[in-house]
């Protein structure tokens, strides 16, 4: 008799379980009650035992694949039994999508519906296929075996960018139009704009890169007020003494990439990138900065700010605003950031959501700094104070991590004396 | 410093006669090495220089020269010993295994063993099985030992000198079929820093690891290929432990591939290591698998065509390389 050894449920809420470690090998004999496989689900990792004693004819889940609950993931068969056809078993497979060979299903058939191989690609391939948002599963190989490599993946990212580039009014048309041609002919009605700026260069890449964060992230924003009397008097007694020294002007925005490098210090989570399925904490603390420019922003980055004192993130951050609005900042200037901050306080911005950097998992926007009534031991004094914004992608870590981040960046602006060492 | 043409052997001479020259606890023994010179010639003149005291023939006793050399390192001498054939040392292990690479350890650094053993080996010439092996892998296994396999006779002469004038004990492995390769010496002092690699070739398509005899190979395929438009990469470590990591990894993260090319046989190698070491550290920048080139798992046939097809040659690594671009 043949048994189908499905994934089990534990406990009300659990809906999928993921298999850690089969404890046996195909062919391999079984009894009942023996421990046969092992789980991992949200909440806890167990062992399953077998719920029949026989041969284990057939794995349909291999270890690492994750499976629904009452779905199938193996055959036990008697000692000397043949393995039934599996398409009246594998109708409740967890494979969606996976062929599932009907008509030579056999002993040795190769191929059960398995969860969906993963695409066949060098790392060097999936790690820039990841970081450009390439679907590998859409790719050709051209390297050994099939295997897709670091070039197939540029040949796409190049293809995509091209698409892209094109107005989607020319796609439509049957006759050749000049490139030039305004995009409000092709939806008639729309009254004439006065300017066109198109949608290309810096806009273009900031409207994608910010259309990737927004369609993907799961934004959550919190606000804290910060009193930033102390960081106003500490900022007014060291200015001159940076001006003097690092020939920069020390700004709250400089205070804040160290407070922010060293509270990243003490919350690593935060300095995470999400890439693909992965949550990847950083060890280097790369904190980029927003700098306005006439037609969009730029967001160079001081590498390992938690290492460098004030005067060097000073001066590094003026020098490398100064080359932003100069056009000349490199690739290496605006790469590896970790954390970014924005600051849109002198605007007269009191708090706002900024839109998250991807791959990075948060950004930190600062609002004005002004004197307001606060209270102090009982009594009501002005303050500086500012609201600062911590937008951050949920996917990657949850509400407390990031609210526990924000207060010790908090204490360290309400006290930044520590700024110094 | 001018720089004239002298052998690889020659090259080895020199860099002996200038360190005994130089430190009078300097001294070399082992099978043949006074009297007939050594078997591949490296060691003649050096009885006449030097003297009997100094350049020291022993009985056929491969433990015992190894354990008279410890035993002198531990009470202060720098002895060079010379074991005739890579073959031999699986008789004197005990010694090089147990107490050489061991006993600064032990001692808690109250001495130290400064035993620099020179080892001619690799096949080419006939000698079958028990005489053509390369077993400097089982060596870099040892924590305590350092491994240096040169592959010129600029790196040989370097490497020797500063073998010697290291405080570890160091196993230093000559390839027989190097001896009479002729190459750059500068005339005057130098010394190689152990466990620095060198990039004999600069490329952009491929990485190859070769050591010793096969550098010469990998080279002689690259060269080759550049024809067809690949630009390998040659890095000779030079030393095998310790390693140079950085120079292979950030060549590895250049050109994405990785090959390596040994002479010794491919299971449980020296290549297996570096494989694994860029899989760890460098697996995001691989754009193909790693391939290793070496020898057939079998004892060293004596036949000569049977010895030509067992070891690899540029053929084979030119056929890895175009595996995995």
């Amino acid at each position: 008799m043949v048994t189908v050894v499905t994934m089990p449920k534990f406990g009300w809420t659990m809906t999928e379980g993921k298999i850690v470690r089969w404890l046996k090998k195909e062919g391999d004999a079984v009894r009942k009650g023996e421990p046969l496989f092992e789980i991992e689900t949200e909440k806890m990792e167990t062992e399953v035992e077998a719920i029949a004693s026989g041969v284990l004819k057939k794995i349909l889940a291999p270890e690492g694949s994750v499976v629904e609950v009452a779905k199938p993931i193996a055959i036990i068969c008697e000692p000397g039994e043949e393995l039934p056809p599996l398409e009246a078993i594998l109708q409740g497979a967890p494979a969606p999508g996976e062929g599932v060979p009907r008509a030579e299903v056999s002993e040795e058939a190769a191929a059960p519906a398995k969860p969906p191989k993963p695409a066949r690609a060098s790392p060097l391939a999936k790690r820039i296929a990841a970081e450009h948002g390439i679907d590998l599963s859409a790719l050709e190989g051209t390297g050994p075996g099939g295997l897709i490599v670091k070039e197939d993946v540029l040949r796409a990212i190049e293809a995509k960018r091209a698409a892209e580039a094109k107005p989607a009014a020319v796609e439509e048309r049957a006759e050749p139009r000049p490139a030039e041609a305004p995009r409000e002919e092709a939806i008639p009605g729309l009254p004439k704009a006065g300017k066109v700026i198109p949608l290309e260069g810096m806009r273009k890449a900031i409207a994608d890169r910010l259309s990737l964060s927004a369609r993907t992230a799961v934004r959550v924003t919190i606000t804290a007020e910060v009193d930033m009397t102390e960081a106003v008097r500490f900022r007014e007694q060291l200015a001159e003494e940076v001006e003097r020294r690092s020939k920069a002007r020390l700004s709250f925005t400089h205070m804040a990439i160290k407070a922010a490098a060293k509270a990243l210090e003490r919350h690593p989570i935060i300095n995470s990138l999400l890439i693909g399925n992965e949550i990847r904490i950083m060890d280097e603390i790369n904190v980029g900065f927003a700098v306005a420019l006439e037609e969009g922003l730029m967001v160079p980055v001081i590498r390992n700010a938690n290492r460098k004192s004030l005067f060097e993130i000073a001066s590094e951050a003026n020098e490398l605003a100064e080359r932003a609005r100069k056009r000349e900042l490199s690739p290496s200037d605006v790469a590896d950031g970790t954390f970014t901050i924005t600051n849109l306080g002198m605007y007269g911005v009191e708090d706002f959501t900024p839109v998250i950097n991807p791959p990075q998992t948060a950004i930190l926007g600062i609002g004005r700094i002004a004197q307001r009534p606060a209270v102090v031991d009982g009594r009501i004094e002005p303050r500086w104070i500012a609201r600062l914004s911590l937008a951050f992608d949920h996917r990657a870590y949850d509400g407390v991590p990031a609210a526990q981040f924000l207060q010790t960046l908090k204490g360290i602006l309400e006290r930044p004396y520590e700024l110094l060492v | 410093m001018s720089s004239r043409e002298i052998t690889y052997a020659e090259a080895i001479r020199e860099a002996l006669r200038e360190e005994m020259a130089r430190d009078a606890r300097v001294f070399i023994l082992g099978e043949d090495v006074g009297v007939f010179g050594g078997i591949f010639g490296v060691t003649k003149g050096l009885l006449a220089e030097f003297g009997e005291e100094r350049v020291r023939d022993t009985p056929i006793s491969e433990l015992g020269i190894i354990g008279l050399s410890v035993g002198a390192a531990a009470v202060g001498m720098r002895p060079v010993p010379e074991i005739m054939f890579a073959d031999l040392l699986p008789l004197c292990m005990e010694q090089i295994v147990n107490q050489a690479a061991k006993m600064h350890y032990m001692f808690g650094g109250k001495i130290k063993i400064p035993i620099t053993i020179r080892v001619p080996q690799g096949a080419g010439r006939r000698t079958a099985a028990q005489h053509s092996q390369c077993l400097d892998a089982w060596f870099v296994h040892v924590p305590g030992l350092k491994v240096v396999a040169p592959s010129t006779p600029y790196d040989a002469k370097g490497l020797l000198k500063a073998s010697i004038r290291d405080d570890n004990p160091v196993i230093f492995f000559e390839h027989k079929m190097l001896y009479r390769m002729r190459g750059p010496v500068p005339e005057g002092e130098y010394l190689i820093p152990l466990g620095r690699a060198d990039v004999k070739r600069e490329g952009s398509d491929a990485t190859i690891v070769a050591t010793s005899l096969m550098v010469h190979r990998a080279l002689e395929a690259a060269a080759e290929l550049a024809g067809e438009g690949i630009s390998v990469e040659v890095i000779d470590p030079r030393t095998l432990s310790p390693l140079d990591r950085g120079a292979i990894l950030g060549s590895v993260r250049k050109t994405g591939r990785l090959i390596i090319a040994e002479e010794a046989c491919r299971t449980g190698g020296f290549g297996a290591e570096v494989a694994a070491i860029a899989a760890e550290e460098a697996i995001d920048a691989l754009d193909a698998p790693i391939r290793r080139v070496a020898a057939f798992d079998v004892p060293i046939p004596f036949s000569p065509p049977l010895e030509d097809y067992v070891i690899p040659d540029k053929k084979r690594i030119i056929e890895a390389v175009r595996s995995v671009v």
